[in-house]
């Protein structure tokens, strides 16, 4: 390969010389000069390109440069100047922008940073003959990312007392000295041992409970103990598995887990012997485990079908006559939010609608007290979106109090409302707060914006004066409007933590503190999926994601825990009370989920599933396409918008216990 | 009760006079194929007109990822070699796209991230580029950008900076200029394709040049101020930009100001101002030069003009409201109109005879139609 090698930070041209306007011939090719580029991190250089005519004459005519990645790869399009910022492979082109096809293009090598350090754990003082103990090896370099591409190289100094393989696994042979190093680069670590005689005795290996259900977690301790009994703190234990599941179809491997911490849990009911291995000793304690057993029957109520237009999102509430209500919005259609009297779910009855300049009202819901609705416009003829305040005082005859859209014009895709004030996502890249204490005068007292580059927000749940943002790839954002712990107010909003999850597409959340005193999160994808053959019009659609579920009890150092994950459809949005999580899940319908405990693992997998109902509607807007938008729990039944047919009702029963003689 | 054999036979006898036996034989040889995009519907329609049958959807392509966001395809337009086309998607997370499509078959062979609410988009005749403006509709009125696109890499090699809330995207037709308006400064932004940069910009209100201190105008067409109060100041809010097939003049349509003004593409100057009450929003010059086609978004109505004389040929009252988008056929015989429709009502394109200055036919596509580009004329096998 011809190349240019240029040291850190060095100027290196190759002659410059082009890019003069206005020659009336056209060049037949191009060519960059040099063929090749490679560059260090921070080199900046300059590259000239030359055109020819068919008759291989040079000609004098405007270039362009640009790079495959811009940001990591930056040209001065005029001046060929290159300066590389991340490590990788590019391609640097050339082009006359005035003709379609006359390109040069050159392979461009940006080597990665100088790797700085390698970090590894665990770490201690001594290490027992006879132990093995794998350890990681996070590289770093001088920009301080850490670098997944180059693996460690790992090595011993003795390998009679210890060696290592390379995936880190340091095992002790005998008493002695020895020093591990991971390399990575010119960068390494070292990390010296002093490797005694065992003095681990016995083992014992406790578990949190020795009986449970599918999904429940039981927390395994091991204690290693010295000759004269008494407790090795460094003693290095390593936790697994084997399972002996009823199901005699699965595997071993496939049905439980347990992780360093001695988390333990299983999907299928069978008996589990936990196995705590530590040099010269294996502890093990064996747990049975049982079917959750948590499946309820799901039954029917009502459906206030909408079968002309798809419908967005609902909202129920206990009107001020006592009677109970609900709201729903429509999509990609004509602005209309419908309002039905549900007091008798089996037949929701529309009493009134409001109608306005939109083709979306995304969002609905309606104040504490009942008497004030919001809903979102997007889609407005004049482009003014914006949100409509409604009184609902009487939902049979719904007024107009006032429309608010300035610096809201871009659409308002989802709302809160939230002692006297609307939270707007605005344009998909932030909140306003809008005071309506006069609900006829609304007007804008905060708002809210992160600082990343291309932040994004998708909705807002207000719950004890926290906002939790879903912010597609910035995770949910907590942010104090009025709890007042954190000092924010509606006026100042005030941030107090994030979490990235994952999947980084987080378009939902739900906050929820657990009876186990434990807080979670549980942050929804939002992904499209393509479905082979389902391009035809009419076809039934589908979608993918999950929900993350994010232990967030101690806010500085969350840890994503568990997930509900179901195959083939994709998570929209979510309720959560009393322990049970109400998941829309677009084509996989509307699943309530045992939440109780602990959490851990995939939770659809572990039996935690107590129903789920598919709205099959064969009059729907798709007929017999069940596209589940949101539900939410109310007086003992569940309400759910469905996108293709409307509002409906059902009934989770109280599980029955069956009793055999 | 009115079944749809009935409203047929209402909507035929309403287009009256205006079917197809105005037409003459070399009219009704050929067929006419262009693309239409519907930002509230996620859809792209292939629309064919033909002086026997009228139009007809030939094929309707739904656009985007995610079934239950609205992803708003804005821009749409094909590349002269006919071989792609290419799509806005307003909405991202928060940016734009812009989508490169194999013609015939419709599908999606790349795309690139633009900026927010990237919204027309336009090829120069050689192929190979494509600038879109990040019109930025809802955010902070700040300026925002023109993004250049290499189409065969799909790879966004530069972001012009030119105004605040750009709109219309149209290259001149040697594809050495690039001309988009300001909705909020206000400017006619003329970018250079050669270097990229802004070359010239052009203060509607005024009739002045911007940013370098050279004052023109000494004409009264160029000096006079445009446009109409609109809270307390004088507003023109250009919307669209359409140079002429000679490239000697670019009109612009003051939205705002109830205007459309001829701008000299040499001289950068106002040289004439066509009174088009109702909200001016697009326009197309027939490829004959001869007549200029505007669609008058509130008025819901696209008038003709006759460029020499400047006066109007005609105005053609639309089926729905919300007048957006406007091509000419190649032949300059018929203009296609995309109405966007309010609320649930769907999108629809009409097509008027340039001659008669007549509706011929109207059909409805996805709601709120808006981007329209021509395919291609096919030849009618009798």
């Amino acid at each position: 390969m011809v190349g240019a090698k240029t040291g850190l930070g060095m100027l290196v041209a190759f002659g410059f010389g082009l890019a003069t306007a206005g020659s009336a011939q056209t060049p037949t090719r191009l060519e960059i000069n040099p063929a090749s580029l490679s560059l260090d991190v921070g080199d900046t250089v300059v590259v000239t390109a030359t055109a020819y005519d068919e008759a291989g004459n040079v000609m004098d005519v405007p270039l362009t440069f640009f790079s495959s990645s811009r940001r990591r790869l930056e040209v001065d399009r005029g001046a060929g100047t290159v300066v590389a910022h991340r490590g990788g492979e590019y391609t640097l082109s050339v082009r006359v922008l005035t003709a379609r096809d006359i390109r040069a293009s050159i392979p461009v090598m940006v080597e990665f940073p100088a790797l700085a350090s390698v970090e590894v754990t665990p770490l201690g003082e001594r290490f027992f003959v006879g132990a093995s103990v794998r350890h990681r090896a996070k590289v770093l370099d001088v920009t301080g990312d850490v670098r997944t591409n180059v693996p460690p190289r790992w090595a011993t100094d003795d390998p009679s007392i210890a060696s290592v393989n390379r995936f880190g696994v340091v095992t002790a042979h005998r008493e002695g000295d020895v020093t591990i190093t991971a390399t990575a680069g010119a960068a390494s670590t070292s990390h010296e041992y002093r490797v005694i005689a065992n003095p681990i005795r016995t083992v014992t290996l406790s578990a949190s409970q020795d009986s449970v259900r599918t999904g429940d977690v039981i927390h395994f301790e091991a204690t290693a103990l010295d000759a004269r009994g008494q407790r090795i703190e460094d003693a290095p234990v390593t936790f697994s598995l084997i399972a002996s599941p009823d199901d005699s179809a699965i595997t071993q491997s496939a049905t439980a887990e347990v992780d360093q911490k001695g988390r333990f849990v299983a999907e299928k009911a069978g008996d589990y012997t936990v196995l705590a291995v530590a040099p010269g000793n294996v502890a093990q304690h064996t747990v049975r485990v049982t079917n959750r057993d948590v499946s309820r029957r799901i039954e029917y109520v009502g459906q206030g079908q909408v079968s002309n237009v798809p419908t967005s999102d609902l909202w129920i509430w206990e009107g001020v006559d006592g009677r109970d209500y609900a709201v729903t919005g429509t999509w990609g259609a004509h602005g209309a939010a419908y309002f039905w009297d549900v007091t008798e779910p089996s037949s929701p009855a529309l009493v009134d609608s409001v109608v306005v300049d939109a083709r979306t009202v995304n969002d609905v819901k309606v104040s504490e007290d009942g008497r004030i609705a919001v809903i979102s416009r997007e889609g407005a003829s004049n482009r003014r979106n914006g949100l409509v305040i409604l009184d609902v005082t009487n939902p049979r005859s719904v007024q107009v109090l006032s429309r608010y859209d300035d610096e809201l014009t871009g659409g308002v895709h989802n709302v809160f409302v939230y002692q006297n004030h609307v939270y707007a996502v605005n344009n998909g890249r932030r909140f306003d707060v809008i005071s309506i204490e006069d609900p006829t005068n609304p007007h804008r007292v905060g708002r809210f914006e992160l600082d990343t580059p291309g932040h994004g927000i998708h909705d807002i749940w207000i719950v004890n004066g926290i906002a939790y943002t879903s912010n597609w790839g910035d995770g949910v954002v907590m942010i104090d409007v009025g709890n007042g712990r954190w000092g924010g107010s509606p006026s100042n909003p005030v941030e107090i933590a994030r979490y990235r999850d994952s999947g980084g597409r987080t378009h939902a959340a739900f906050p929820y503190e657990s009876p186990t005193g434990r807080f979670y999160i549980f942050m929804g994808d939002e992904i499209g999926r393509s479905v082979p053959g389902g391009d035809r019009d009419g076809s039934p659609e589908a979608m993918a994601g999950f929900f993350h579920i994010v232990d967030m009890t101690d806010p500085e150092n969350p840890e994503e825990v568990a997930r509900y994950d179901v195959p083939e459809a994709g998570s929209h949005n979510l309720w959560i009370e009393d322990d049970v999580l109400y998941a829309a899940y677009y084509n996989g319908g509307m699943r309530a989920v045992d939440i109780s405990g602990e959490l851990k693992g995939n939770l659809y997998r572990q039996g935690r599933e107590m129903a789920h109902y598919m709205a099959f509607d064969p009059e729907g807007f798709r007929a017999n396409a069940p596209f589940t938008w949101g539900g939410q729990p109310y007086k003992g039944n569940l309400f759910f918008a469905e996108h293709n047919s409307g509002l409906w009702a059902v009934k989770i029963h109280p599980r029955t216990q069956v009793l055999t003689p | 009760m009115i079944n749809r054999f009935t409203l047929f036979a209402i909507t035929f006898m309403w287009l009256g006079v205006l079917t197809p036996s105005h037409m003459s034989g070399q009219d009704k040889d050929r067929a006419y194929l262009f693309y239409v995009a519907s930002e509230s519907e996620d859809q792209v329609t292939v629309v064919r007109f033909d002086a026997v049958r009228g139009l007809s959807r030939e094929k309707v392509i739904n656009v985007g990822n995610l079934p239950a966001e609205m992803e708003a395809p804005h821009g749409i337009f094909m590349d002269p070699d006919g071989e792609h086309w290419y799509l806005t998607l307003g909405h991202g997370f928060p940016f734009g796209y812009l989508l490169k499509y194999k013609t015939g078959v419709d599908t999606v062979v790349a795309t690139v991230e633009l900026g927010m609410f990237p919204a027309t988009v336009a090829v120069p005749s050689f192929g190979g580029l494509a600038l879109a403006v990040n019109s930025d509709f809802h955010g902070d009125r700040v300026p925002s950008s023109v993004s250049v696109v290499d189409l065969e890499s799909m790879t966004e090699i530069a972001r012009t900076e030119t105004c605040t809330m750009p709109h219309g995207s149209r290259f001149s037709p040697d594809g050495l200029k690039h001309y988009s308006a300001c909705m909020m400064d206000d400017q006619l932004v003329e970018i250079d394709v050669v270097t990229l940069g802004v070359s010239r910009r052009l203060d509607l209100l005024t009739g002045t040049l911007v940013g370098n201190g050279v004052m023109h105008g000494t004409d009264d067409m160029s000096t006079r101020t445009t446009g109409m109060m609109v809270a307390g100041r004088q507003v023109c809010s250009p919307t669209w930009v359409a140079p002429t097939p000679d490239g000697s003049s670019v009109y612009v349509a003051c939205n705002k100001g109830n205007e459309v003004l001829e701008v000299d593409a040499e001289r950068f100057q106002i040289t004439r101002r066509f009174d088009v009450p109702g909200a001016p929003y697009n326009a197309a010059v027939t490829p004959d030069g001869s007549k200029l086609v505007v669609t008058q978004k509130s008025a819901g109505t696209v008038s003709v003009w006759h460029l020499a004389s400047g006066e109007r040929l005609g105005l053609v009252e639309n089926t729905r409201r919300v007048t957006h988008g406007v091509i000419v056929s190649p032949d300059s015989r018929f203009a296609f109109v995309t109405v966007e429709g309010i609320g649930g009502e769907p999108g629809t394109v009409e097509a008027i005879d340039l001659q008669t200055i007549q509706r011929v036919d109207a059909i409805d596509v996805g709601k709120q139609a808006g981007g329209i580009t021509f395919w291609r004329t096919n030849p009618i096998e009798n």
